[in-house]
């Protein structure tokens, strides 16, 4: 059994999660926007080179989803029972699947859904969130009490289990009824985070100072809380946006996300996966994983990187 | 601490109470009557006078909600218009599997994550550390419909050591039941250790720099005490606040695994449900569900209050 | 017990059976490697303590002096510290003590006092386990020996209804009480050896000397050496034989308490004398702090460490270090120009005339006519 590392040179990264943001992820991915940064990389300096290389791959992958109706792929759904199966070739980059589809040009499709209900509800909910969020942490009052009780209540709820139900019943989904679902949970989540953030800033003397001058509270909340919000918000956007994917991708493994003809990048793994496809050709759910698996890494290792820089340890929900 | 049970409490109902009305609320989302919908292929007089009599449909709205919920706490969750089956009896099938799948996969994964924050905390930012937290970031970003197949083609598919898809009861023998369990907990299992290593790590790590690790120390206790009687306890709070989120979400929304290994769980039945348009039986079994998440949260919450006595004091 | 590892059988010699000081330091250093590179707490440290005597140790917050008490154990992290030096208990060499060995001595040997009590104890352990869990596993003694034990022991601290205060936890004492608990704990073995490391520094004024007087009772009682470790010289004054002065890891002056306040010569330790407030001063006298802050101890030191401000310094501290001199019974201080010499006189004078601003903020109220000595004598000195 080795000694005990004592106090000296040791660094932390202790970043208690509060429980409060329970029921988010309704699959295990959820819990990962509350981990501490893991300080993979040095502290000193910028931001760092891996964050840039993530963020420009993640713009890349954007880039893809939004050209791909102009770039030479082939189409997503069109059936050459004269090649099936086939491996990684020249005529198909990446392959094609049991029906002689270009895997390439399915998985790029597919993941302009995953794409959309990842980036599209977060963005309302930092809006949405936020706004509610820097008002409620900067002016406690009755609607701060409001808007936290249904924060609580709405992250009280299994997310995925509450989004499969809703729209059992609320046919036909769209992705406009899903990104106002998403939309919902992450909203909450994100009005928490920044109202949290905002309250540890609002006394500090800085804030103080700026309103003993007589600044408007327009301006204290735009000039002086707001970027120093940012970073904790953007963080968790990121982590957000990751959760999303996931829900979105497990609703259309399930087949319950957007109807046919539009394949996710779900349906294509869930393809792979059924009938005898797993061991004639694991290519089918090898490249829809692979594209979401490095998609998650870039965003996690993004939010890592910020909550690193940013010293974000501290904030608790 | 009665006035914080209290007020814990009195949450928990509130949040029950709204989680009920929007399950009742769900089958006033159906376009059209909502009888033809639910009944579908079943659709006869005698079957639909029953229907309206159960939903209270001909009434308003506050004393449909009554009835509804009236039958809910006589033990009646509805019942399917398909099979015929109670949701009350698909659920005894559904949650002792759940419940297994919840056990086996949680202690496969504290089995892994413990030790390996331990030794990742006592020697932080050497090789195991680095080699430990950068492949559980890599894991942080495989989702279970992704980290699933992999582990069907690997050990089902490819070295054919497991089934790869059906559950063996209890009654078919031990051996034969962990056979049909173990790739979905270990699927289960890989999301579960990534959250505890971390949570551990980190509070085994901020732990260890405390002026009482040092007391231990200067007290001539064996370095194993120290870790067992002095630092586990204080830094296994986030890791039960982890673990609590964790089970509520497996127990009840295992939908994933369930469906990949054609395990008859909650989510299996729920999700089966879902496809074949079985409203009432997955109105029920969502509100269990549901209920069953917010109640095990709460109760894990209420778990790390009692164990923590700084917070008890408040 | 062997649940909880083996533990050697290490016979110690009883205090009594063995001739010589019960602790001798000799030239220990410790130095802790960081991104900035090496950082020398503790730079050649050595003294000795004779059995049942106190020593205070006193020095600013980054002096070294806390990693000297937890060196002096050898209570330091394995990794990314080197140390350096001969520590010796009761004739024994605890510097090349292995783990385990050490363990023996720990505890039994030397205790420690911690600086605040509320992170030095467990929160979520009981006060009672924190103090029986080393009677139990390291004296041995059974359940209701360790409790009827540590009864007395809180009883002996000045702690009433001590049955009640064992089921507490921590945060449910007051500061005072908990440090009259870590106390106990700290005793709880009969150590010969009591290190104590700014025990009443996160306390309330009217607290501290009751602290005081326990710890000085407990070491008349008990017999034990102790080493009061502190910022505060006015702590130690009455309380220890002899005081260690330190600063930015160096010993810069050692004497025996009545000498060391009788006959300073070290301008440092006149600096922290002049920073005590006084009762027989007007109520209003300003306080002389001394300016400036410890040396950065990560980088190459040349010359006397105090220099840079002292308000007696001359070109040739900022050359070289002077060594550590004797003045007679066991006066030691590391001074070129000392206090109340006439280099020392003159060196000040010298630096008043020159406007040094570490002699002008020293000399704010005049204690010595800076005018009658002519500052070029100095030179020459």
């Amino acid at each position: 059994m080795p000694e005990l590392p004592s106090q000296v040179a040791l660094e932390s990264d202790a970043y208690v999660p509060g429980a409060a943001v329970a029921g988010v992820g309704a699959g295990v991915q959820g819990i990962a926007g509350r981990l501490p940064a893991s300080g993979l990389v040095s502290k000193k300096g910028g931001i760092g080179i891996t964050f840039w290389i993530c963020a420009g791959w993640v713009l890349f992958m954007i880039l893809l989803a939004v050209l791909a109706s102009v770039l030479p792929l082939k189409a997503p759904n069109f059936q050459d029972y004269s090649s099936v199966n086939i491996g990684p070739s020249a005529r198909h980059l990446l392959g094609t699947d049991d029906l002689g589809r270009d895997l390439l040009a399915r998985v790029i499709f597919g993941s302009r859904v995953s794409l959309v209900i990842g980036f599209a509800p977060v963005l309302i909910g930092l809006v949405v969130g936020g706004m509610a969020g820097l008002l409620a942490g900067y002016r406690s009052g009755p609607a701060d009490t409001v808007l936290n009780a249904v924060s609580f209540v709405l992250l009280a709820f299994p997310a995925l289990l509450a989004i499969m139900v809703i729209e059992t019943f609320w046919k036909p989904v769209t992705l406009l009824k899903l990104t106002i679902m998403f939309a919902f949970v992450s909203a909450p989540l994100l009005f928490r985070v920044i109202r949290a953030t905002t309250l540890s800033f609002a006394s500090r003397e800085f804030v103080v100072a700026a309103r003993a001058t007589g600044a408007k509270t327009s301006r204290l909340l735009l000039r002086e809380l707001l970027p120093n919000v940012l970073p904790a918000a953007v963080s968790f956007a990121l982590i957000g946006v990751a959760i999303a994917i996931v829900l979105e991708g497990s609703l259309a493994y399930l087949g319950l996300s957007i109807g046919l003809p539009t394949s996710s990048l779900g349906n294509i793994i869930n393809d792979g996966v059924n009938s005898n496809n797993l061991s004639l050709n694991p290519y089918i759910a090898l490249w829809p994983s692979l594209y979401i698996f490095l998609l998650l890494t870039a965003l996690n290792l993004m939010a890592d990187r910020l909550r690193s820089y940013f010293d974000l340890r501290e904030v608790s929900l | 601490m009665l006035r914080f049970i209290a007020t814990r409490l009195v949450q928990l109902v509130v949040i029950c109470f709204l989680i009920s009305v929007f399950a009742f609320l769900l089958v006033h989302l159906l376009p059209g009557d909502p009888t033809l919908a639910i009944l579908g292929p079943n659709d006869t007089p005698a079957a639909r006078a029953v229907l309206l009599h159960q939903l209270g449909l001909n009434k308003g709205l506050v004393s449909q909600y009554g009835t509804w919920i009236m039958n809910i706490f006589h033990g009646n969750l509805g019942a399917s218009f398909l099979t015929k089956q109670t949701v009350t009896n698909a659920l005894g099938v559904a949650v002792p599997i759940d419940l297994e799948l919840v056990v086996v996969s949680q202690v496969l994964a504290l089995l892994v994550a413990i030790p390996m924050a331990l030794i990742a905390a006592l020697r932080p930012n050497r090789l195991f550390d680095r080699i430990a937290t950068t492949s559980t970031f890599a894991m942080l970003s495989l989702p279970t419909f992704v980290a699933g197949p992999l582990l069907v083609l690997v050990f089902a598919v490819t070295l054919k050591w497991v089934p790869a898809t059906g559950f063996d009861r209890l009654s078919q023998g031990l051996g034969q039941n962990l056979k049909s369990v173990i790739l979905p907990s270990v699927a289960l299992a890989i999301g579960s250790v990534t959250v505890y290593y971390r949570l551990l790590r980190a509070d085994l790590i901020a732990t260890l720099q405390e002026d009482f690790v040092t007391m231990a120390r200067s007290k001539g206790l064996s370095t194993r005490y120290i870790l067992m009687r002095h630092v586990m306890r204080p830094s296994s709070f986030s890791l039960l606040a982890g673990a609590g989120i964790s089970i509520g979400t497996l127990f009840t929304g295992a939908f994933v695994v369930e469906v990949l290994f054609q395990l008859p769980g909650i989510g299996y039945q729920l999700v089966q449900a879902i496809y074949s348009r079985d409203y009432l039986v997955v109105q029920g079994m969502a509100l269990v569900a549901a209920v069953a998440f917010v109640v095990v949260n709460f109760g894990v919450d209420f778990l790390l209050t009692i164990l923590d006595p700084r917070v008890r004091r408040a | 017990m062997s649940r909880w590892g083996r533990r050697p059988q290490l016979s110690f010699p009883d205090v009594g059976s063995i001739e010589g000081p019960l602790l001798e330091v000799v030239d220990l250093h410790t130095s802790f490697r960081t991104g900035r590179g090496l950082v020398r707490a503790v730079d050649g440290v050595s003294f000795n303590l004779a059995r049942g005597h106190t020593l205070g140790v006193v020095g600013e917050s980054g002096s070294g002096k806390t990693v000297l008490s937890r060196s002096i154990m050898g209570l330091v992290p394995g990794t990314n510290v080197e140390r350096s030096g001969t520590v010796r208990l009761s004739g024994h060499d605890i510097t090349a003590m292995s783990l385990d060995e050490l363990r023996e001595v720990w505890g039994m040997q030397i205790a420690l006092v911690f600086q605040d009590p509320m992170t030095a104890l467990n929160p979520v352990v009981r006060i009672g386990r924190q103090i029986t869990e080393s009677l139990r596993l390291r004296a041995g003694l059974d359940r209701k020996a360790a409790y009827e034990t540590s009864v007395a022991l809180l009883k002996s601290v000045g702690i009433p209804a001590p049955e009640q205060r064992l089921r507490n936890y921590p945060h449910e004492l007051s500061g005072g009480m908990r440090q009259r608990v870590m106390i106990a704990i700290a005793l709880a073995c009969g150590p010969k050896l009591l290190l104590a490391d700014e025990p009443t520094t996160g306390l309330d004024v009217t607290v501290q000397a009751q602290i005081l007087d326990l710890l000085a009772a407990q070491q008349r009682e008990r017999h034990m050496g102790m080493i009061l470790v502190t910022h505060d010289l006015g702590v130690v004054a009455n309380r220890t034989d002899d005081i260690v002065v330190m600063y930015a890891g160096r010993v810069v002056e050692q004497a025996p308490t009545a000498e060391l306040f009788a006959r300073t010569r070290m301008p440092y330790t006149e600096a922290l004398l002049r920073s005590i407030p006084r009762l027989a001063e007007a109520s209003h006298t300003r306080l002389r702090a001394i300016p400036g802050r410890p040396p950065d101890l990560a980088t190459e030191l040349k010359g006397c460490r105090f220099a840079p401000r002292c308000p007696y310094a001359q070109d040739h501290c900022r050359k070289e270090e002077p060594p550590l001199r004797a003045a007679g019974q066991g006066h030691l201080f590391r001074c070129w120009y000392p206090v109340g010499s006439a280099e020392g006189d003159a060196a000040l004078a010298y630096n008043v005339a020159a406007r040094v601003p570490a002699a002008l903020a020293f000399t704010g109220i005049p204690v010595r006519d800076a005018a009658l000595v002519a500052p070029n004598a100095v030179g020459s000195a």
